[in-house]
């Protein structure tokens, strides 16, 4: 049996060392630098006026690949539901960990209100400026989950993060669906593109951001809640 | 034909809504999976009727190609596309044993599914296959014994690690062409992508989704998940999940890589994996397992098919592709109670008539026993390897004609054990109504295609024709010429 296992670590090294070497030699033959850029420089040169978001990250994002940030926010929420599976049994009554200390306490008390404008500010202009949807998210599950280490005895509701996780990426697919309504081909911004730069433009996008910030800032409370809570239990 | 989006959105849409809707009633969270599936068969079945020949283009978000992503709609799409939803609703968890989350996960499966089955834009192609990964972690271990869950980190880390390598050829291949729409790569592959780089993009890629399609080398997790989830999932994973990679695989090779050294590796990698495979099988002591590994077998001989360049490979192929796609799954259903050593199986007929009958009959099928389709799946490939005159692909059929040497034996030694008298330790278990009720089904419909083999052959030689013939799919998709910006 050990036999086996040197024989199996060394084929896995002479399998990895090969592979290096093929990464390496095709490395050597790439030149970096000048990529032909068909679909960049088309999407650059087009964005604007097409689409209407002066943050062309997001004209991608939402726009010319809309339907990949559908499939990436999907696959955020099956890793939750294959992880909640995993986990098993909705998390029961337990002992709480004992309260943090006052500094702690108020700062998490502080931070909430300040991390929940933050959150909500950098999704409202994802359009606009760097950030967007999974950014703002992510700050707004951080906004929620901060109570939680600071008062562990107070649970975060589950039923409200599902719900919310629900009906956000229901409306990211009923906002693209009101495009085929119309006529037009799924997820086709509506409303317009407005005057560029301003916070009401580039149509439907800023909602579509508003479903993913909230959608990833429900699943990944929810997440960390229930794993704190499993890490409780044990 | 717009609608044909809603293949992959209703699932996706009712998935999430679910956990709400299981708010309010249990009992309409129970059937909306079921119904939603039954309204993308229909639609799906409906836009069948009309493509005909044809072939459509679906520019998702309004953007032409190749700045948006595009579905791409013919034959082959459309089909595998049609069969994701309607395999995944016969083969839905009825007896709610995973709960509400195993069929959420399901409904994932059956969107992503008949996204990867349409997509024609390769980054969409492998966020698509990484969807259809992580549902599959998620199913492997809805029982949740410690097996599964060992064998689910082991998929995890070899399907985690060809995502990997299949993103690195997906980089290689941007890097030389500059764009992902598969319509305009295949424009560019013979002048950009016909070198070493080329080359090695394919190697990474079909590595890496041949995690999924049960490649040679990467194909480890197979036995294990398969033994170890639940029937359905397995037949789900071997049946459906496997066969859309199989059909990412084929379309890749048809439009981007016709390299005459890509159809070789494919050739060597699809005899390897029937040695193993059918020599596994032969060695493997309980009925699950045995499964896997000829499943793993079965795919190597698609593979053998596809690397005869043109029609008449993607013919066979196919062929041998449908035929698996139809019997695993029902051979998997009758393996639910028919777990456990393959000494446990004796007189298993005498408590399961109808079941043992069944699996004879799937058996003499996967064998290739005349005039059973899998005997003419069979024959189809020998014949288009035959024509080849080569000497590796005559070495591809004699390996195929050994591995049904070795499919005979340990098929008829488990068949012959089901007749034997049973122990007086007591018979096993008989089968669940809805197991038998399914597989009779699926075995229904491998005897009516034995009545209809003609009129079938000629469809699927119509589906290979129009898979094989690159200037539809561009003028289908029709992508903006280059460097111009609009």
């Amino acid at each position: 049996m050990r036999q086996y296992n040197s024989m199996r670590r060394l084929t896995s090294l002479l399998f990895l060392a090969g592979l290096g070497l093929l990464l390496a030699a095709i490395l050597q033959r790439l030149n970096f630098g000048q990529p032909p850029m068909i679909v960049g420089d088309a999407i650059n040169a087009a964005a604007p006026a097409q689409v209407g978001a002066a943050n062309l990250v997001t004209s991608v994002v939402l726009a010319y690949r809309g339907f990949d940030t559908l499939l990436e926010l999907t696959i955020l929420f099956t890793a939750a539901t294959a992880a909640g599976l995993a986990l098993g049994r909705e998390p029961g009554d337990r002992l709480a960990d004992p309260e943090a200390g006052p500094i702690v306490r108020a700062g998490a008390d502080l931070f909430f209100p300040l991390l929940l404008v933050v959150g909500l500010y950098i999704i409202f202009h994802g359009h606009l400026t760097p950030g967007g949807g999974f950014q703002g998210g992510v700050i707004l599950a951080a906004a929620f989950f901060m109570p939680q280490l600071a008062r562990p005895a107070s649970r975060l509701e589950h039923r409200m993060t599902t719900l919310i996780e629900g009906l956000a990426g229901a409306t990211f697919i009923l906002i693209g669906l009101l495009a085929l309504f119309e006529g037009e081909a799924f997820l086709t911004p509506l409303l317009g593109v407005g005057t560029l730069g301003t916070l009401l433009s580039a149509g439907t996008l800023p909602m579509l951001y508003l479903a993913v910030g909230l959608k990833v800032g429900a699943e990944l409370a929810g997440l960390l809640a229930s794993l704190a809570e499993m890490g409780a239990e044990e | 034909m717009n609608n044909l989006i809603l293949l992959v959105v209703l699932p996706l849409i009712t998935a999430f809504l679910l956990p709400v809707i299981d708010r309010f009633s249990t009992l309409a969270a129970r059937w909306s999976g079921p119904l939603v599936l039954l309204i993308t068969t229909f639609i799906g079945a409906s836009a069948w009727l009309q493509l005909g020949t044809g072939a459509v283009s679906l520019e998702l978000g309004g953007f032409r190609p190749p700045l948006g992503i595009v579905l791409y709609v013919d034959q082959l799409a459309l089909l595998f596309a049609i069969a994701v939803s309607f395999g995944t609703l016969l083969l839905w968890p009825y007896g709610n044993r995973g709960g509400l989350r195993q069929q959420t996960l399901t409904l994932l499966l059956a969107g992503s599914g008949s996204g990867l089955a349409l997509s024609g834009d390769l980054f969409n192609i492998y966020v698509f296959y990484e969807l259809v990964a992580v549902v599959s972690y998620g199913l492997a271990v809805s029982l949740r014994t410690p097996a599964a869950f060992a064998a689910a980190i082991r998929y995890l880390i070899i399907s985690g690690f060809g995502a990997a390598l299949s993103l690195a050829g997906i980089a290689l291949i941007y890097d030389a062409t500059g764009t992902l729409n598969l319509a305009q790569l295949a424009q560019l592959a013979p002048e950009k992508l016909n070198d070493l780089q080329g080359l090695s993009a394919f190697v990474l890629l079909l590595i890496g989704i041949g995690v999924k399609a049960e490649l040679f080398p990467v194909n480890t997790w197979v036995p294990e998940i398969y033994a170890t989830a639940p029937k359905r999932v397995s037949a789900l994973l071997a049946g459906l999940v496997s066969k859309l990679a199989v059909v990412v695989i084929l379309r890749l090779l048809v439009l981007i890589f016709p390299q005459p050294e890509a159809h070789t590796l494919l050739l060597v990698l699809g005899i390897l994996g029937v040695l193993t495979g059918e020599l596994a099988a032969w060695r493997a002591r309980d009925l699950p397992r045995v499964l896997a590994y000829s499943s793993i077998g079965q795919l190597g001989i698609v593979f053998i098919a596809f690397s005869v360049p043109g029609e008449a490979g993607v013919f066979a192929g196919l062929a041998m592709a449908l035929h698996h796609l139809l019997i695993k799954p029902a051979l998997f259903l009758l393996a639910e109670r028919w777990d456990g050593s393959l000494a446990g199986l004796t007189g298993a007929a005498k408590a399961s008539p109808l079941g043992a009958a069944l699996f004879v009959l799937f058996s003499l099928s996967l064998l290739g026993i005349p005039p059973l389709p899998g005997f003419w799946a069979k024959l189809l490939v020998l014949t288009s390897l035959a024509q080849m005159g080569a000497a590796l692909y005559y070495t591809g059929a004699v390996v195929i004609m050994l591995g049904m040497v070795l499919e005979a034996n340990y098929l008829f030694r488990i068949i012959a054990r089901m007749y034997q008298k049973a122990p007086s330790t007591g018979t096993p278990p008989g089968h669940g109504r809805l197991d038998l009720a399914i597989s009779s089904m699926l075995g229904a419909g491998l005897i009516a295609a034995v009545f209809l083999l003609a009129p079938l052959a000629d469809r699927l030689q119509g589906i290979a024709a129009q898979t094989v013939d690159v200037n539809q799919y561009i003028e289908a998709v029709n992508p903006v010429p280059t460097r111009n910006p609009i």
